[in-house]
């Protein structure tokens, strides 16, 4: 069995309010303590807000400036400037938002601060809706599932942010899930240690928005690798596209019965899901044979930074 | 020494200019811009300036004014002295995080040309942009002119960075901003001994870790109104003794207002921004005719120095304040300041509000003679009356 | 107001919030048996020795292994292996060789010559033992660990049982059941072989000299067939003999001299035994049993390998008469026999037969061996012990009802595999070193064992199982040369890999890293729950890939 390695310096603090169970906190753990002390954290309202904060208490031992839901990206890019201005320049900064925060009304500071290639690592943490509001639609909720505000299912789909990331050419854009510790921490280690605008995007499998149970967020994140609803990429540049994971080859429905958020679907619901998912591998496997080495270049590629 | 080296140091340039050079003296560490008409040459010339290594700051050109605000108020708690500039629509679009800036302690530095907000849209000079974002908390301070636009910008971080409150300083869109006059551009070294080099106590420190921001229960927001309520209340005598510091420095006044006049006026005008100049020469034309007439022109309108205003305008009997600004339903927003600051001062003054140059039409001397001509003994209006 | 603390800034960790009162239950490490463990005879603790293995602490594994059974050498060769039918991983892909670890590890230990741990301090305490079978022995080892003086009484001139005289060394070279035995002889144990303890005299001098007694004098009293016991004409003329005594003299490396085509009845392994001791000695041999091949007594590996061996298998069927042969030959005997329904009784060891009509068929052979099971005889000692039929009575912790004189193995129980015998021989010990006014130090095992559902496969991604390869038949044939071959190192570490390691902590760390509330903290060996902190989520129970972490109810 490969053992699941981070070094945990303590960064993160028990005693933070996420639910308990919850794959956010469990990846902000894992990433916090990846990044290191010399790390300026930017959240934007979201469940990691709520987790990192309560005044007068903070959760983490890195600083961490609370923004608004739009600004993640502009926010980070000030916190960048200055440090660079102030000769800190060694200084991580590290932005968390949820998928709100940055699919939808952060998307335009998201665009602008990659297409400056702000000097960032960006988190995404994807829980497919707003889930700290109590469970709306979000531009990333995917077809059929039920929220708030689609009580009958969402009719369109998830936005495919990935796609609009690597339109911008950045250094690195990566996928990951909680039910893979090492892959977010290698990928995590990679960006930590590249240098202009990175994004990570980590599936978290939200308990009471999905209505999974307390104890099955990381089990429900693996079903989503394992089934090819969340393919795991790298993409550097742009143009050099990986699979960290093979494609799974377990059956969508197994995934979408465990979740009450789409326990109203019927067969051809759930037939029309998978070929969406067949539809999103085919763009994908299109991107991955069309990198400059056949998607295979050098992951140890160093973009530069921009100096301003 | 102002008197012998002036001359050299004239320059002629325009407002918009001249708040460029302000801000290279002042020596920012980042500067965010968007531009927007008429600000833009404040922009170019910044990264001009930037261009050729006279401003150190860092630049950025993020997408849109909101982001260029959020980048403005993370930088600063970050520890940098951070300046931007905009207008109307893009101050306006910021509204959000100019609350969020001043809740935030941040000590920007903002230049703002007024400019009226669409719809229609428009371009010209009127007050309503700056003057709807009174409630925010920042100190707002207007200019009359050119020189007086780059005195006040650097001006502005001292008082910032002292009371850790934002300031937005305005001028009048084309009037100021793209008048040109010569003006005096003080030599780096004299603002470096008058503006210290920027610091923070409590910033996004690594070696803290203290967070900023955090959510916050009902009684600790409420202190972080009245600890900014503290802080808005020290800055018209801190404005005062700096702008002592300033005229000692450049022998040009400054500080929370300006009177000319006004010690044995019957009638005295009230305004902000380029219309002062128009109204200065409205009190000699008055006091041509035998009327005596005075001026206040306001700098410093939030926070309204209210205890000044009382004084100076207690035991006049008129006071006449000029709005280029309308604010439906209710009328000129400096009358409403005004009439706010006299409400049940014994011997207040008659108030007559006047909307004056809205949209930014123009406001010649003779009219302002005739508004003031005219004043009766009768009780004014309530509210503020056009002037066409 | 001012001395406040900014109402901006934090200034405290958010250690200060003690969510563990949200809590209403607490994940809780422990040892949860598994399955292979439950169904072990000498209750193996599989799990741990093989996660040794894996960690390649093979002294470790054997020292686990030996706590339990001092025989992995043997038992990882004779051994009928409930464990393997019960393990969880037969629902992933297939069970984990467990006997073939065993062996590895047990041979390993040999090889090395490794000691046996020392034992106890002595606690002036003597035990008799009476029989030096694998119950006997087993028994021998667990009261010397615990500090006991043990006398064993062998009545034969060797130890070892049945081990010795029963299983041809085909299945256990004898070299290696020497070793095991030396290593408890060696150990302290006072040897006495060749004395018979027998008489009411016999058993009141070992109450009186010892302070407490073992009985283990197994079953030695073969079953016989009419007209085919060792007193009957048949066996006078060399043409019916006993199956025990036929492979005491083959075990002896005697040859018993019988004509060429063997018929052996029976169907337990020691029929087997018998019928592939006899193909190794030249003669044909058939096989007649009462049961149907899928019931057979017998290992089903031992029938496989019978046949390979090219031995015939009639079974469902019975002799009911035996008759000269029709043909004429050297030493001809036709047996008549009928086609049967077997059906087995309530109790080990008890069945009816019912004959099926015009079923009749003919079998001839030269000689009849009968290998039909053997009893024991608890009367040996003139009723001081009571007996329940062939065994003796014996209470919950082996103890008869005369104080002090415990029983156990084939005296005591129908349950007649060696790994039983072994089992029963540790928990005589366990009673006696109780009745010995000494505190009990063996555990009792409450929790209910780890269900496959409980293991998070994830973590155990399908692999082929490791078999043991036999060697080729033409081989075989030749001389008593042991079947099975070891696994090879290599693939002995991949098949401890395969082990789930049910409910057995493996210290992977993944309750220390799947913690999103920092609530488990990492110990030297083991872990440790924060009580502060744990909001009893659950996590650290579903990633474990043990089943080692449960969570337990909590009343704050």
């Amino acid at each position: 069995m490969e053992k699941i390695v981070y070094n945990d310096q303590g960064l993160f603090h028990p005693g933070h309010v996420a639910c308990g169970g919850c794959a956010e906190a469990l990846s902000l753990r894992v990433i916090l303590n990846t990044m290191g002390k010399n790390t300026i954290g930017v959240v934007s309202p979201s469940c990691t807000a709520v987790i990192c904060g309560g005044y007068p208490m903070t959760s983490t031992s890195i600083p961490i400036f609370h923004t608004t839901l739009e600004t993640a990206a502009a926010a980070a890019a000030g916190v960048r400037q200055a440090l660079e201005a102030r000769g800190e320049g060694d200084t991580q900064v590290l932005c968390l938002a949820g998928d709100g925060g940055t699919y939808d009304i952060g998307l335009q500071a998201l665009s602008s601060a990659a297409e400056r290639n702000e000097d960032i690592l960006y988190v995404c943490f994807d829980n497919e809706g707003y889930m700290n509001t109590g469970g709306q639609k979000s531009s990333s909720t995917p077809t059929g599932a039920r929220t708030g505000s689609t009580p009958t299912g969402k009719t369109t789909h998830k936005k495919n942010l990935v796609e609009i990331l690597a339109a911008h050419r950045i250094p690195y854009i990566a996928t990951a899930s909680p039910s893979d510790l090492n892959d977010l921490r290698t990928k995590v280690e990679r960006a930590r240690d590249m240098r202009g605008m990175r994004v990570i995007i980590v599936l978290i499998p939200c308990l009471p928005g999905w209505g999974i149970a307390d104890d099955s967020a990381v089990a429900t994140a693996r079903l989503a690798v394992e089934t090819g609803l969340w393919p795991m990429v790298e993409i550097f540049d742009g143009r050099d596209w990986r699979l960290t994971h093979r494609r799974g080859t377990r059956s969508v429905a197994e995934y979408l019965k465990g979740q009450k958020r789409y326990n109203h679907l019927q067969t051809d619901d759930i037939e029309a899901l998978g070929r969406e998912v067949d539809e999103g591998w085919e763009l994908l496997n299109a991107r991955l044979g069309q990198g400059p080495a056949g998607g295979s270049g050098n992951p140890q590629h160093r973009a530069a930074a921009n100096t301003g | 020494m102002k008197d012998q080296a002036t001359n050299q140091r004239l320059q002629l340039l325009s407002g918009n200019h001249a708040v460029a050079m302000g801000v290279m003296l002042a020596r920012p560490d980042v500067a965010p811009v968007y531009p927007i008409t008429p600000q833009t040459p404040i922009l170019e010339k910044l990264t001009e300036l930037h261009g050729q290594g006279r401003l150190g700051a860092r630049m950025l050109t993020p997408e849109s004014e909101h982001s260029v605000m959020a980048t403005c108020i993370s930088a600063s708690l970050t520890g940098a002295r951070v300046f931007t500039a905009t207008s109307s629509q893009g101050l306006m679009l910021m509204h959000e995080l100019l609350h969020y800036a001043a809740g935030a302690r941040a000590p920007i530095v903002m230049f703002n040309v007024n400019r009226t907000p669409a719809s229609p849209w428009g371009f010209w000079p009127d007050q309503l942009d700056s003057l709807s974002q009174r409630d925010t908390g920042w100190i707002q301070l207007y200019s009359e002119s050119p020189q007086e636009s780059l005195d006040l910008v650097i001006q502005a971080f001292r008082i910032a960075e002292q009371v850790e409150l934002p300031v937005m300083v305005n001028h009048d869109a084309f009037y100021v901003s793209h008048a040109m006059e010569p003006v005096d551009v003080p030599e780096q070294a004299e603002i470096d001994d008058f503006l210290p080099p920027f610091h923070k106590d409590l910033r996004l420190d690594v070696a803290t870790g203290r967070a900023f921001g955090a959510p916050a229960d009902q009684a600790t927001w409420n202190r972080t109104r009245r600890d900014m309520a503290r802080a808005m209340g020290r800055v018209p005598a801190l404005f005062s003794d700096i702008g002592s510091q300033w005229h000692a420095l450049t022998g040009r006044a400054s500080g929370p207002l300006e009177t000319y006049r006004t010690k044995d006026a019957d009638r005295v005008f009230i305004v902000l921004g380029s219309l002062a100049g128009t109204a200065r020469q409205a009190v000699d034309d008055l006091r041509d005719k035998g009327i005596r007439a005075g001026l206040i022109k306001l700098r410093l309108l939030r926070p309204l120095p209210g205890e000044l205003l009382r004084d100076l305008l207690c035991g006049h009997d008129d006071v006449l304040v000029l709005d280029r600004d309308y604010a439906p339903g209710m009328g000129g927003i400096l009358h409403q300041e005004i009439a706010a600051a006299l409400y049940g001062a014994p011997d207040a003054p008659r108030l007559h509000g006047f909307l004056t140059g809205v949209g930014g039409v123009n406001v010649p001397v003779r009219r302002l003679v005739e508004l003031a001509e005219g004043i009766g003994t009768g009780d004014p209006s309530f509210e503020s009356v056009w002037v066409d | 107001m001012d001395d406040l603390p900014s109402p901006l800034w934090t200034y405290l960790t958010s250690d200060n919030r003690l969510t563990g009162t949200w809590r209403s239950a607490l994940p809780r490490h422990r040892d949860v048996p598994s399955p292979c463990r439950g169904a072990c005879p000498v209750d193996g603790h599989i799990a741990e020795w093989i996660g040794q293995i894996r960690d390649g602490d093979m002294h470790k594994a054997w020292l686990t292994l030996v706590a339990n059974n001092p025989f992995p050498a043997v038992i990882g060769r004779v051994c009928h292996h409930p464990c393997q039918s019960v393990c969880n991983r037969s629902e992933l892909d297939e069970t984990v060789s467990i006997r073939s670890l065993e062996r590895h590890v047990g041979d390993h230990a040999i090889a090395q010559g490794w000691r046996l741990p020392a034992p106890g301090p002595a606690t002036g305490r003597k035990v008799a033992i009476v029989g030096g079978g694998p119950a006997g022995l087993s028994a021998a080892w667990q009261l010397m660990r615990r500090g006991h003086a043990v006398t064993l009484f062998e009545a034969s001139d060797a130890p070892g049982g049945l081990l010795r005289s029963g299983i041809p060394s085909y299945r256990l070279d004898k070299a290696v059941l020497d070793a095991e035995i030396a290593r408890i002889t060696q150990y302290g144990l006072d040897l006495r072989c060749g004395e018979r303890i027998s008489g009411r005299a016999g058993l009141e001098k070992l109450r009186k000299d010892f302070d407490a007694v073992y009985l283990a004098t197994g079953a030695s009293r073969p079953r016989h067939l009419p007209g085919l016991a060792p007193d009957s004409a048949l066996a006078r003329d060399g043409l019916a003999m006993d199956g025990a005594e036929f492979l005491r003299q083959t075990n002896a490396g005697e040859t018993p001299p019988l004509g060429r085509h063997v018929v052996v009845i029976g169907g337990g392994s020691a029929a087997m035994d018998v019928a592939r001791s006899a193909r190794r000695l030249g003669h044909d041999v058939t096989i007649l049993a009462l049961e149907a091949e899928e019931t057979l007594p017998a290992q089903r590996d031992e029938v496989i390998e019978a046949r390979e061996e090219g031995i015939s298998l009639v079974t469902g069927a019975r002799v009911r008469a035996i008759e000269p042969a029709v043909t004429p030959r050297v030493a001809g005997l036709t047996l008549v026999c009928e086609k049967v329904r077997f059906i087995p009784g309530a109790r080990r060891g008890e069945f009816t037969v019912e004959a099926l009509a015009d079923s009749a068929f003919d079998i001839d052979a030269d000689a009849i061996v009968t290998a039909i099971g053997q009893d024991a005889d608890p009367g040996i000692w003139d009723g001081l012990i009571t007996a329940d039929g062939a065994l003796a009575s014996t209470g919950d912790s082996w103890q008869t009802d005369l104080p002090g004189v415990f029983a156990g193995g084939d005296l005591a129980s129908m349950d007649r595999f060696v790994s039983a015998a072994i089992g029963m021989g540790k928990e005589a010990a366990e009673a006696i070193d109780t009745y010995l006014n000494k505190a009990a130090d063996h555990e009792a095992v409450n929790a209910p064992e780890v269900r496959f559902d409980e293991i998070n496969t994830a973590y155990h991604p399908p692999a082929p199982r490791q078999i043991q390869e036999n060697r080729p038949v033409e081989e075989r044939l030749d001389s008593f040369i042991e079947v099975q071959l070891p696994l090879a190192a290599e693939q002995a570490l991949a098949e401890a890999e395969r082990c789930f390691s049910c409910g057995t902590c493996i210290y992977c760390d993944n309750c220390y890293v799947y913690c999103p509330d920092m609530a488990v903290i990492r110990l030297e060996r083991g872990y440790e729950i924060r009580t502060d902190y744990c909001k009893g989520c659950g996590l650290c129970v579903a990633e474990c890939p043990t089943g080692a972490v449960r969570m337990m109810a909590e009343v704050q």
